[in-house]
């Protein structure tokens, strides 16, 4: 029973950090009208850029969060272009290009973080940042402060992102564009731009889900993007493509799901059995558990 | 033509609030617009006749900065606007409620209502008072969803998301399509109102009887040209548009 | 034969053969990378067969050939009609679950991989031609079948669902028996092909199955050209062969390249190189040659 709550625990803040990415990711799929597959790509290469700016400014927190959540927005801008280009006409055809051209960037991210960083090997990140000792522990259970962090600003940033969404103008504009991009056009909202803010958006979620993950596992490798991102795709689909609320159970379900499994089955085998889990719910409903938003 | 020449003499004496001239529009191959020519005056209620196809939302999209005119000019209160973004058309003082009533459907009447205001949100709660005192069935209703609204409502919505950006131009294109026919007299009857308040309308109409009784002066368009143009008593009249659209 | 030259034209018209498997279900928008997991699955088994079963290694390679094909159709009866990026995912996830398996099976080799295939036919020599004449005579079939499919009514309604699959549905097509069938069709070739591609380096080790392959592959069908298969066989072996002429500074980017390449293209040339207009030109401008001379004569000679 202890194991379990521990799991479930450590669940939570994982799960938390794959209700951000899914966030950022149907942000990007609802408003800008792009299946950017390598966004956990993005957030990797600002873990990278976080750890080199400590490793360059001794260990200089505030820099390196300043840097990680600049990096992820400048990439998402200055890609914005690119797939604004290849999706001009804005039909299904064009979606898939947008998402093999989110692939191509994903090879290039990966093979630069596998090259160019560190001699290609994985990257160990200060304890500073996870913040030290255990704040509780009452026999195999433990809440570090790193999974506190995760937890609080994920559900931060998610009612942060939700009150933005629904209470404010860009966040109005946003669900217009997502329902109906040319009723929107029609109303006078500039598409470009507001397509824009939400690329610098889920840039600014990128680079928070960065600093996270920085602190949650203290560690990065340059094939953690590819992984990241498959089970961020894959936990959007079974949700159903940009459905919000959607994303926010599965993501957490999943999280929680791959520490249970952690918890009980060795290392190698559970990464492979929330796969083969989430392998079962596509195929059996590849349009998704709650619905398509798209 | 006599109705041509009439209209210049009008044009001397008071500038056109919107001026479309040899405008040409294009999708690919197709020629959706060729060569119209169109003045709407302030005050004015101008509709817009026409069959299926014939061109009249192409004209109203293309006014609205939708489309990119192929040639030809859009002059919006003496300035050219052809070709310019639709937001900033929007900022100028044109808007457009589109046909089938294209609200949001998934978001609430007052989301749709501030979303008309998008490009002007300084006075957003005078105007929304405004509204809800056209159509106090939309305060009724204000956190409702839009998809639970009727026809008749929706069409309202979309009048009044249209009225937040507070313009000085209304184009409304096609309000009678698929409402009930004492529906369409409310909508009409409203459009009327708004009117006499000091809104300019350019309206287009397959529905040509209702909506010449109701407008000023109007303009018959046939695959993407202008074939006829006068008062509405004098289109009510003319022999060939009451063979044509009025059924008669 | 150079070894080098041997490893080139191989490993060329093993891509050649991938990317055609990538290429066929594609024209129906289905990006399949289930292809890579298979040819892992194909491959390792056959290996299997032959290192410990002592099978001969002509069953072997109908051994891969029919996984491929019963993985690929299984799959299929679910993914037939699905969406794009649901298709994707199904590929990306099995090969990380693939992956997993042969990384934790020992008699696979695990991680260290397997290595020591025989030579087929016994010596080197003849194990290099063998496996060249199998593949290129694949290759030959396999763009054979393909150009008659491209010319089929089926390509055509392939072509009307990668545009739109409800308005192609409305016209009477069922999407879901072209997807099962094109899916099994580049399963199974991929399947054949994991066999051969560990045959020619006489080992198998899963560093290849990776998601680097999958950029390759992509990169070659959308650098190439997705609308016909000429693309392929001119994209593949020049983007397989250019990088190894590079300084080995240069090469080791070579996938930093392939995804620069990959998304110029996508901005600038979103059907790629090669089209169908452009295959069509080509098609017109010969047959006006023919028209003007016999046909036998050449053309080039004589301007």
């Amino acid at each position: 029973m202890e194991v379990f709550i521990a799991q479930v625990i450590n669940g939570i803040s994982l799960g938390s950090i794959y209700v951000l990415l899914v966030t950022g990711f149907n942000l990007l799929l609802l408003v800008a009208m792009i299946i950017h597959f390598a966004y956990p790509q993005v957030v990797v290469f600002s873990m990278y850029i976080i750890w080199l700016v400590l490793e360059v400014t001794g260990n200089n927190l505030i820099l390196g969060a300043l840097a990680g959540v600049t990096s992820s927005i400048l990439l998402n801008l200055i890609s914005a272009p690119l797939f604004q280009k290849v999706m001009e006409k804005r039909g299904e055809v064009d979606i898939n290009s947008t998402m093999v051209m989110s692939m191509g960037i994903g090879m290039i991210i990966t093979d630069v973080l596998s090259h160019g960083f560190n001699k290609g090997h994985p990257i160990a990140f200060p304890d500073t940042l996870a913040g030290g000792e255990a704040i509780l522990r009452v026999g195999l259970i433990s809440i570090l402060p790193g999974q506190v962090s995760a937890f609080v600003v994920g559900v931060i940033a998610v009612s942060g992102f939700f009150l933005l969404l629904y209470k404010t103008r860009p966040g109005r504009a946003f669900r217009a564009i997502a329902e109906d991009p040319n009723g929107a056009r029609l109303v006078g909202i500039p598409l470009l731009k507001t397509g824009l803010q939400s690329y610098a958006l889920s840039g600014l979620l990128g680079g928070l889900i960065a600093l996270l993950l920085a602190a949650l596992i203290g560690s990065a490798s340059s094939g953690l993007g590819e992984q990241v991102a498959l089970k961020v795709i894959a936990v959007s689909i079974i949700a159903g493509l940009g459905n919000l609320v959607g994303g926010l159970v599965v993501g957490l379900s999943l999280g929680i799901l791959e520490a249970i499994v952690q918890g009980y089955i060795s290392g190698t085998w559970s990464n492979a059995i929330a796969f083969v889990i989430m392998l079962l719910v596509i195929l059996a409903k590849p349009t998704g558990l709650f619905g398509l938003k798209l | 033509m006599a109705s041509n020449d009439q209209t210049r003499a009008h044009a001397d004496s008071q500038q056109a609030l919107l001026t479309i001239e040899n405008l040409s529009v294009s999708y690919g191959h197709v020629n959706a617009l060729k060569h119209a020519n169109l003045q709407v005056f302030k005050g004015e209620i101008v509709v817009l006749i026409g069959a299926n196809g014939a061109g009249k939302t192409t004209l109203l999209e293309t006014a609205l900065g939708i489309n990119t005119p192929l040639s030809g000019a859009i002059r919006f209160k003496g300035k050219p606007i052809g070709g310019a973004a639709v937001d900033r058309n929007v900022r100028a003082g044109i808007c457009l409620v589109p046909e089938g009533r294209g609200v949001f459907a998934s978001m609430s009447v007052l989301d749709n209502l501030l979303l008309g205001a998008h490009n002007n949100m300084k006075n957003v709660g005078k105007h929304l008072q405004r509204v809800y005192e056209w159509f106090p069935i939309l305060e009724k209703r204000q956190d409702q969803i839009a998809r639970t609204l009727s026809g008749g409502e929706r069409q309202m919505l979309a009048i009044g998301r249209a009225l937040m950006s507070s313009p000085e131009l209304i184009m409304v294109d096609e309000p009678s399509i698929g409402l009930a026919p004492i529906v369409v007299n409310d909508i009409f009857n409203i459009l009327r109102m708004l009117n006499q308040e000091g809104y300019t309308i350019l309206l287009s109409e397959q529905n040509a009887n209702k909506a010449l009784k109701c407008a000023h002066r109007g303009y018959v368009l046939e695959t993407g040209t202008v074939t006829l143009s006068g008062t509405a008593a004098q289109l009510l009249d003319d022999p060939g548009v009451r063979e044509a659209y009025l059924g008669a | 034969m150079s070894l080098p030259l041997y490893y080139f034209l191989a490993i060329t018209a093993v891509n050649i053969l991938m990317s055609w498997a990538l290429y066929v279900p594609y024209r129906m928008a289905h990006l399949h990378f289930l292809i890579v997991a298979n040819m892992a699955i194909s491959g390792y088994t056959a290996a299997y067969m032959v290192l410990s079963l002592h099978l001969p290694f002509g069953l072997a390679l109908l051994a891969g050939f029919v996984l491929g094909a019963v993985i690929g159709f299984a799959v299929a009866l679910f993914i037939g009609d699905a969406p794009t990026f649901a298709v994707v995912i199904v590929g990306f996830t099995f090969i990380y679950i693939t992956r997993t398996v042969i990384e934790n099976t020992e008699a696979v080799g695990g991680t260290m991989g397997l290595f020591g295939l025989p030579n087929i036919g016994g010596s080197p020599s003849v194990h290099r031609w063998t496996i060249l004449a199998i593949l290129y005579g694949l290759v030959a079939l396999v763009g054979f079948l393909i150009h008659r499919f491209d010319h089929s009514q089926l390509g055509r309604a392939a072509s009307a669902a990668f545009i739109d699959k409800d308005l192609t549905t409305s016209l009477g097509i069922d999407i879901k028996k072209m997807g099962i069938l094109l899916q099994t069709f580049s399963c199974t070739l991929a399947g054949g092909c994991g066999v051969l591609y560990g045959f020619i380096y006489k080992s198998f080790h899963l560093d290849y199955f990776t998601f680097h392959v999958v950029g390759i592959l992509m990169t070659v069908i959308f650098v190439g050209g997705y609308t016909t298969l000429w693309g392929t066989l001119l994209a593949a072996p020049v983007l397989y062969g250019v990088p190894l002429l590079f300084p080995p500074e240069v090469a080791s980017w070579r996938i930093v390249i392939y995804g620069a390449l990959l998304i110029i293209v996508l901005v600038l040339k979103p059907e790629g190189f090669i089209t169908t207009r452009f295959v069509y030109g080509i098609e017109s401008f010969l047959s006006r040659k023919r028209g003007k001379r016999t046909p036998l004569t050449k053309p080039q000679e004589d301007v």
